[in-house]
């Protein structure tokens, strides 16, 4: 982001950004530059509260003002995250073999019953909302999860997005399950917390004991790219875990 | 967001290892007076249009956001931020809303009729090439100040 700034400085556009590490806004020195202390996803601070957005916008648009740069504040509000973590991350105790496999007919079915008890909060939540984020992998809201227990099975389905191969839109795939909870939920009950609704989804529900089930067998797969997605934590979220998952760098980058 | 050393082990390994560009001879470019700021935002989010050609893991390229447009879905390479935020309200990561209020207001001058989103996980020297070709963008429509926002 930073770098970005400087190309476009050059243009003979003004910049000014917003960014949530200090010492690479310190190392690269775009013109202007507002340091964020919030969590990462999150850089207006904070969802439905166009207060507190304008303030960080405002706090960025005044060093417009600034004679000469480049200059670097510091936002005067922190946003606390919890042991230094950007975001949710699981523990790294729970990893899962593909021993714990089981009867992934049954497994389905749970998520199944999941998905339609949260289905009336989902909907209620779109029309609220006037946008869902589900839906990059294109794949309808049912058959995302027999989409990844194939997977876990051992096939390799097609992708459902044309130009994309299987691992990348699988990869989608997971991602549209994990809105499709989390926009539900997070409607339903109120909740704007990102460590509750991550440790709700992974550790709680049967879509995210599924997910771990994928990330097992990832672990053991011939296929490159299968495997390199669990070595770049790029499916569950250990990146901010206190170790990595046994068996990977963690963060395979 | 907490300074690097009080990042836990995996995350602070990988960011403080990231090489970081060297700009040789930064630019600086007087900003024009508020009232007078169209302004464009430029986010790193990796969003895109419903039905648009997802962002690859390291992609160079970019996509157009209209500012009118909020039905966008994220094809982001990294899971290690939060997504709940901007999944209740796009304003949380493009605040095209609050910029459109501060127009009205007079806070600025007007908001661009294009916003662009890039893959934050790319090196930012192999956006260059991108980066120029929607500053020749922005300058067609009389865009003179740049937002840059991260996720």
């Amino acid at each position: 982001m930073c770098g970005l700034a400087h190309y476009f400085e050059s243009e003979g556009l003004a910049t000014v950004l917003v960014g949530f590490v200090r010492e690479h806004m310190e190392a690269i020195e775009p013109a202007r530059a507002l340091w964020l202390d919030f969590p990462m996803g999150r850089p207006m601070g904070k969802p439905n509260d166009p207060v507190y957005q304008l303030k960080v916008i405002r706090a960025a648009f005044e060093l417009l003002e600034a004679p000469f740069g480049p200059v670097l504040q510091d936002f005067a509000e922190v946003i606390p995250v919890r042991d230094g973590r950007m975001g949710y991350a699981l523990p790294p105790g729970l990893v899962l073999t593909t021993a714990d496999i089981g009867d992934l007919n049954a497994l389905l079915a749970e998520v199944r019953a999941e998905i339609e008890a949260l289905r009336p909060a989902y909907d209620e939540a779109v029309a609220a909302r006037g946008r869902t984020t589900v839906g990059a992998s294109e794949l309808a809201i049912e058959n995302l999860a027999p989409h990844i227990a194939a997977f876990v099975r051992g096939e390799k389905p097609r992708s459902p997005r044309k130009g994309l191969s299987p691992v990348p839109a699988l990869k989608l795939v997971v991602e549209d399950l994990q809105a499709y909870y989390t926009e539900a939920r997070t409607y339903r009950d109120g909740i704007d917390d990102f460590e509750l609704m991550g440790k709700w989804f992974w550790e709680e529900t049967r879509a995210g004991w599924l997910l771990l089930l994928l990330e097992a067998v990832s672990l053991e797969t011939e296929d490159r790219v299968l495997r390199q997605i669990v070595d770049m934590s790029l499916i569950t979220p250990r990146f901010w875990s206190e170790g990595p998952l046994p068996g990977t760098s963690g963060s395979g980058w | 967001m907490a300074k690097i050393t009080e990042m836990p082990a995996v995350g602070r390994g990988f960011i403080s290892e990231l090489e970081m560009p060297e700009i040789e001879h930064p630019a600086w470019t007087p900003p024009v007076p508020a009232s007078e700021r169209r302004i464009s935002i430029v986010s790193t989010a990796a969003v895109s249009r419903r039905g648009e050609k997802p962002f690859s893991w390291l992609a160079r390229d970019y996509r157009i956001i209209p500012k009118d447009e909020r039905d966008l879905v994220m094809t982001h390479v990294a899971v290690e931020f939060d997504r709940t935020a901007w999944q209740q309200d796009l304003n949380a990561i493009l605040p095209l809303d609050r910029l459109d209020e501060m127009a009205q207001d007079g806070e600025i001058g007007s908001v661009a009729d294009e916003h662009y989103a890039f893959m934050g996980a790319a090196d930012p020297r192999d956006m260059e090439k991108s980066a120029r070709e929607v500053a020749g963008r922005m300058k067609q429509e009389g865009v003179n100040t740049v937002f840059l926002i991260p996720v």
